[in-house]
C-alpha cells in the first residue's frame, strides 16, 4: 500500500494519477534481484514525458535485460512539488517509489533548453548535489542524452557524462560499464575514463575551456586521454534495430496518447533552420513489412485505437503507400485508425488523404515556415505556392474546412515584405476555398497562422546568425497583425522572451551554469510554461553575474570562430555548414539528399553512400 | 446479445484513475483481451460500457462493476475473467464475470471502511459519537441541501489496526440519495480540525433496497 505521506500528497494535488505508476505496460521487478538500476528522468510533466517515443524505446531495451531495471520519473507539477517539499518526500520513480538516490544511474533526456531548470529542481527534490564535482562514488551517476546534448554546455558541469547521438546500442554499453564498475568497485574517475571510450560518450569534466578577453572561446582542451572530438553514436541499419512493441500506456491522458512507429530517422530535406534535420543525418528508413508487423503488434499489446507513423518527414518514406496498404488490411478490422503527423506540402497526394482520413476528419496542418518564395529559398524549405495551392485544393475537395499554417519570424535576411507575405499566403488560401467548386457545401473556411520566433541553433547553417532582438520581433508581430484583413484568418504568435532565453541557452557555454542554478534557486522552473516563466527574474540574475545575454543570442558568430560545441561532432562538417550559410544569403536552394548528395559529410557515418541513387527513391 | 457484468477491485494505484480515465483504461483493456465485445454502431464505433456506481477519485473499492455487451449467447465467464486479468493495470483485479442479475437502479446503500492514520483521530471520533446533532451541507448540481449526519451515522464503532483507527459505515447510494463518506470526513475536518487528506476510504459492499447484496 502507499506510504501515508504519499497518500496525503495525492489527496491534495490535481490529477494524482500522474504520480502513482501502475499503468499497463509498466515494468516491475524485484529490486534485490537486479544488478543495475536506471532512473529515466523526463524534466517536464508526466503528460509531456509520456508522449516521448525515445523513452519508450529505451525503457523496453533496458528492461529486456533480466538483471537491469529501468524505471521512470517526471517533474512534478507545481502543486505536487510543493507538497513533496512540505512533507519532505524525495523525488521517486513511479514503479518502485524508491528515491532517485537508490539508483545506479539517473539519466535525463534533454529535449528542450527551457527544461534545464527542471533538471535542477528534480536533483534538488531528490537531495542530490547539483555539481558533478561535488558527487563521489556514493551518488548515482548523473547522465544525459537527447538532442540538446549537441550543446548542453550551459549545464555540462551538472552532469557526469552526456551521450551524443542515438541511444539504442550506446546506452546498454554505458549500463554494462556501470554494472562492471559496481561489481569491481571502480572509482568514479575510473568509470568515467571507461565511459569516455564508448562511441558518443562525452565526459564534460575531461575538457578544459579557456576564454579570450572579449568573451569568445580560446581553446577546448581534452584531458585524461579523452578524444579531442566526440563523435555521435548512430544506428547504421535501422532494419537491424527492433521497434518497441510494448508501451507503458498512460491512464491519465498524455499529450500524444496513441501508438506510434518510427518509420524513418533523419530527414533528407536540409531545411537550414532545423536542428533535428542536421543532428540525425543521414536519413535511414525501415522496411514497410517490418513496420507493418511492429505496428500491428504494438496496437494489440497496448489496446490503442490510433497509431501514428512518426518521423521528421513521414511522406519521404519511399514505401509509404505500400505500408499504408499493408496496414489497411488489419487496421479497420481491429478498430485502429492511422495518422500521419508530418506530411509535406510537396508530396501530399489524393490517395494519402483517402488512406488516412477514413475514420476522422481533423484539420489540415502545414508548415510553409516563411511567407515569400525568396525567404523559403533562403531557409531551403523547398515548398512553392503551386504546391500549397494543389494541396489545399485536394484537402478542400476531401471535405476539410480548416487549415493551420506554421511560420517563423526573425529568419535571416527577413524584411517586412516577408512578414506581409505570411498574411498574403493565408488570404490566398481563403480565396482558394471559395473558388473551389467542390468545396464542402454551406461551410466556411478557417485559416490559422501560427508564428514562432526563430531561434538559431548549433550544428545548423544558421548557427552563425544573431537572433532578432525582442524589439525587432515584437515590431514584426505587430506588422503581421496589421497585414491581416480577414476574419477567416486567426493569428497566433509566441512570446518572444521565451525564445530569447532559448537562444541564450542553445548557443551558451559553461559560464551560464551558475546563472541557471541561481535562477532556479530564485524560483525559476517550468520555464517553458507561460504561467511559470519569470523573464524579469532571469534578466536580473544574468545582470548579477555580469553576463551579457546579447553576446550569446544577438551576436554574429564568425565563420571561423571556435564555438562551445566545436568538440561535439554529429557527422556534418563545418565546411558544409559554411557553404550552406553562404548559399542561404544568395537565396540558393539545396536539393534533398535522396536526389543528389551535397557532401555534408554524414555519409562517413555509414561508411558509404546514404542512398542507392540508381533506384527511384523520390515519389 | 448478452450483457456481461465484470466485477473488479479498484485499489492502490488504480484508485487514482478518474471515471473518465477509467472508461478509456477499460476500453483499451477489453480491446487487448481479444474478447468478442460489442462495438456501438455509427460513425465512431466504440466498445459499449456502463459503469454501475462510480467511485470518487482516491477512494478504493472491492465491489466495482462495469457492464458490456457481447454477441456470444453463452459466454465462458471463467475464460473472460482470465483474459481480463492478463491486461488490467495494477490495483484492478477482476474477481467475477457473470450475467446481469439486477439493474443498477436497485442499489440503495454502500458499505465503506474508513481508515485514519492520524493518532489524533480516536479522540475526535469519540467526540463525534457524543454529539447530538451533526448537520452537513451536501452540494449537488441542483443546489445544496442540509443533511443530518447523525440520522445516517448515529455512532462510529472504532477499532485499531496497528497505529491506524478504523470504522465501518453504511450510507445511502445509487440513483436516489447518494452520500459520499467525505461528507463525514469533511465534517470532522471542519469541526475538529482532523485532516481529511490521506484518509483511506474503501467501499466493501453494494446493497439493494431490500437488504441483499447487489449482483
Amino acid at each position: 500500500m502507499f506510504d501515508p505521506k504519499l497518500k496525503e500528497a495525492l489527496a491534495r494535488v490535481q490529477k494524482p494519477g500522474r504520480y502513482t505508476g501502475g499503468e499497463p505496460g509498466s515494468v516491475y521487478k524485484e529490486k534485490e534481484k537486479v544488478d543495475m538500476r536506471f532512473a529515466f528522468c523526463f524534466p517536464d510533466t508526466y503528460e509531456v514525458g509520456m508522449s516521448f517515443l525515445g523513452e519508450k524505446i529505451l525503457y523496453e531495451i533496458l528492461n529486456q535485460r533480466e538483471n537491469w531495471w529501468c524505471e521512470r520519473a517526471f517533474m512534478p507539477w507545481m502543486d505536487m512539488k510543493a507538497e513533496m517539499e512540505r512533507l519532505e518526500m524525495p523525488l521517486y520513480t513511479l514503479e518502485s517509489k524508491d528515491p532517485l538516490t537508490a539508483f545506479d544511474v539517473v539519466g535525463f533526456t534533454l529535449q528542450y533548453e527551457l527544461s534545464y531548470t527542471n533538471i535542477l529542481a528534480m536533483l534538488d527534490l531528490a537531495g542530490i548535489p547539483f555539481y558533478s564535482k561535488d558527487r563521489d562514488e556514493s551518488w548515482p551517476l548523473i547522465v544525459a542524452g537527447g538532442p540538446c546534448v549537441c550543446n548542453a554546455e550551459p549545464i555540462a558541469d551538472f552532469f557526469d557524462m552526456m551521450m551524443l547521438g542515438e541511444g539504442e546500442i550506446q546506452l546498454p554499453m554505458v549500463c554494462e560499464a556501470v554494472e562492471k564498475a559496481k561489481k569491481e568497485g571502480w572509482s568514479k574517475r575510473e568509470l568515467l575514463r571507461a565511459l569516455a571510450e564508448i562511441e558518443g560518450c562525452y565526459v564534460p569534466s575531461f575538457y578544459n575551456i579557456t576564454y579570450k578577453e572579449d568573451g569568445r572561446i580560446e581553446a577546448i582542451t581534452p584531458t585524461e586521454n579523452a578524444p579531442a572530438v566526440v563523435h555521435k553514436a548512430i544506428i547504421r541499419d535501422m532494419n537491424s534495430q527492433p521497434l518497441p512493441t510494448h508501451f507503458v500506456v498512460p491512464m491519465v491522458g498524455a499529450v500524444h496518447d496513441r501508438a506510434s512507429v518510427e518509420v524513418l530517422r533523419g530527414c533528407v530535406r536540409g531545411c537550414r533552420f532545423c536542428q533535428a534535420g542536421f543532428l540525425y543525418r543521414p536519413m535511414r528508413q525501415r522496411d514497410s513489412a517490418l513496420l507493418d508487423k511492429a505496428a500491428q503488434e504494438l496496437c494489440s499489446n497496448t489496446g490503442y485505437e490510433e497509431i501514428s507513423l512518426t518521423s521528421l518527414s513521414t511522406s519521404d518514406h519511399s514505401q509509404l503507400e505500400d505500408l499504408l496498404d499493408r496496414m489497411d488490411v488489419w487496421a479497420g478490422k481491429e478498430h485502429v485508425s492511422i495518422s500521419l503527423p508530418s506530411l509535406r506540402v510537396d508530396n501530399f497526394s489524393e490517395s494519402l488523404v483517402q488512406k488516412t482520413t477514413k475514420v476522422r476528419k481533423s484539420g489540415l496542418t502545414f508548415a510553409p515556415e516563411a511567407g515569400t518564395q525568396r525567404l523559403r529559398d533562403v531557409i531551403n524549405k523547398n515548398v512553392t505556392w503551386e504546391e500549397i495551392e494543389k494541396t489545399c485544393n485536394i484537402a478542400f475537395r476531401a471535405g476539410y474546412t480548416s487549415v493551420k499554417l506554421y511560420f517563423m519570424m526573425g529568419l535571416p535576411t527577413e524584411t517586412l515584405e516577408d512578414i506581409e507575405g505570411i498574411a498574403q499566403t493565408a488570404q490566398r488560401i481563403v480565396e482558394l476555398f471559395y473558388a473551389n467548386p467542390d468545396k464542402p457545401k454551406g461551410k466556411s473556411v478557417q485559416v490559422t497562422i501560427s508564428v514562432a520566433c526563430f531561434v538559431p541553433k548549433p550544428h545548423t547553417p544558421f548557427q552563425f546568425v544573431p537572433q532578432d532582438t525582442k524589439a525587432q520581433l515584437e515590431e514584426k508581430q505587430q506588422h503581421l497583425l496589421r497585414s491581416v484583413h480577414s476574419r477567416k484568418i486567426n493569428v497566433n504568435y509566441h512570446d518572444s522572451s521565451t525564445s530569447f532565453l532559448e537562444a541564450v541557452f542553445a548557443k551558451g557555454d559553461r559560464r551560464l551554469a551558475p546563472v541557471i542554478l541561481a535562477a532556479y534557486k530564485k524560483g525559476c522552473f517550468f520555464d517553458g510554461w507561460d504561467e511559470c516563466f519569470k523573464y524579469d527574474v532571469w534578466m536580473e540574475t544574468f545582470k548579477e553575474f555580469g553576463i551579457d545575454t546579447a553576446f550569446y543570442a544577438n551576436r554574429f558568430i564568425g565563420l571561423d570562430e571556435l564555438t562551445p560545441w566545436s568538440h561535439l561532432d554529429y557527422g556534418v562538417s563545418h565546411e558544409f555548414l559554411v557553404r550552406e550559410y553562404n548559399k542561404a544569403l544568395g537565396a540558393m536552394t539545396t536539393k534533398p539528399c535522396n536526389r543528389i548528395c551535397s557532401g555534408c559529410g554524414a555519409n562517413k557515418l555509414l561508411g558509404g553512400p546514404c542512398f542507392d541513387y540508381s533506384a527511384n527513391l523520390v515519389h | 446479445m448478452t450483457t456481461v457484468r465484470i466485477w473488479f477491485t479498484k485499489t492502490g494505484e488504480a484508485s487514482y484513475i478518474s471515471l473518465l480515465d477509467l472508461q478509456r483504461v477499460m476500453g483499451r483493456a477489453l480491446k487487448r483481451s481479444g474478447l468478442p465485445v460489442w462495438y456501438t454502431l455509427g460513425f465512431n464505433p466504440h466498445i459499449y460500457m456502463t459503469f454501475t456506481c462510480p467511485l470518487s477519485l482516491g477512494q478504493e473499492s472491492l465491489v466495482e462493476s462495469v457492464d458490456c455487451k457481447t454477441e456470444e449467447e453463452t459466454p465462458d465467464y471463467e475464460a473472460w475473467k482470465t483474459a481480463l486479468n492478463r491486461v488490467m493495470p495494477s490495483g484492478v483485479e477482476v474477481f467475477k464475470v457473470g450475467p446481469v442479475v439486477m439493474k443498477p437502479a436497485k442499489i440503495a446503500f454502500a458499505d465503506y471502511t474508513v481508515r485514519y492514520h492520524d493518532p489524533a483521530a480516536v479522540q475526535v471520533l469519540e467526540q463525534y459519537n457524543a454529539l447530538e446533532s451533526a448537520p452537513v451541507v451536501k452540494k449537488t448540481k441542483r443546489g445544496s441541501k442540509t443533511l443530518e449526519l447523525k440520522q445516517y451515522i448515529p455512532r462510529l464503532d472504532l477499532r485499531q489496526e496497528g497505529e491506524e483507527t478504523l470504522f465501518d459505515l453504511r450510507l445511502p447510494a445509487g440513483d436516489g440519495l447518494n452520500m459520499n463518506p467525505t461528507l463525514l470526513t469533511g465534517y470532522l475536518a471542519e469541526q475538529f480540525g482532523l485532516a481529511a487528506e490521506g484518509v483511506g476510504i474503501l467501499r466493501t459492499r453494494l446493497i439493494t433496497d431490500d437488504g441483499r447484496d447487489f449482483e
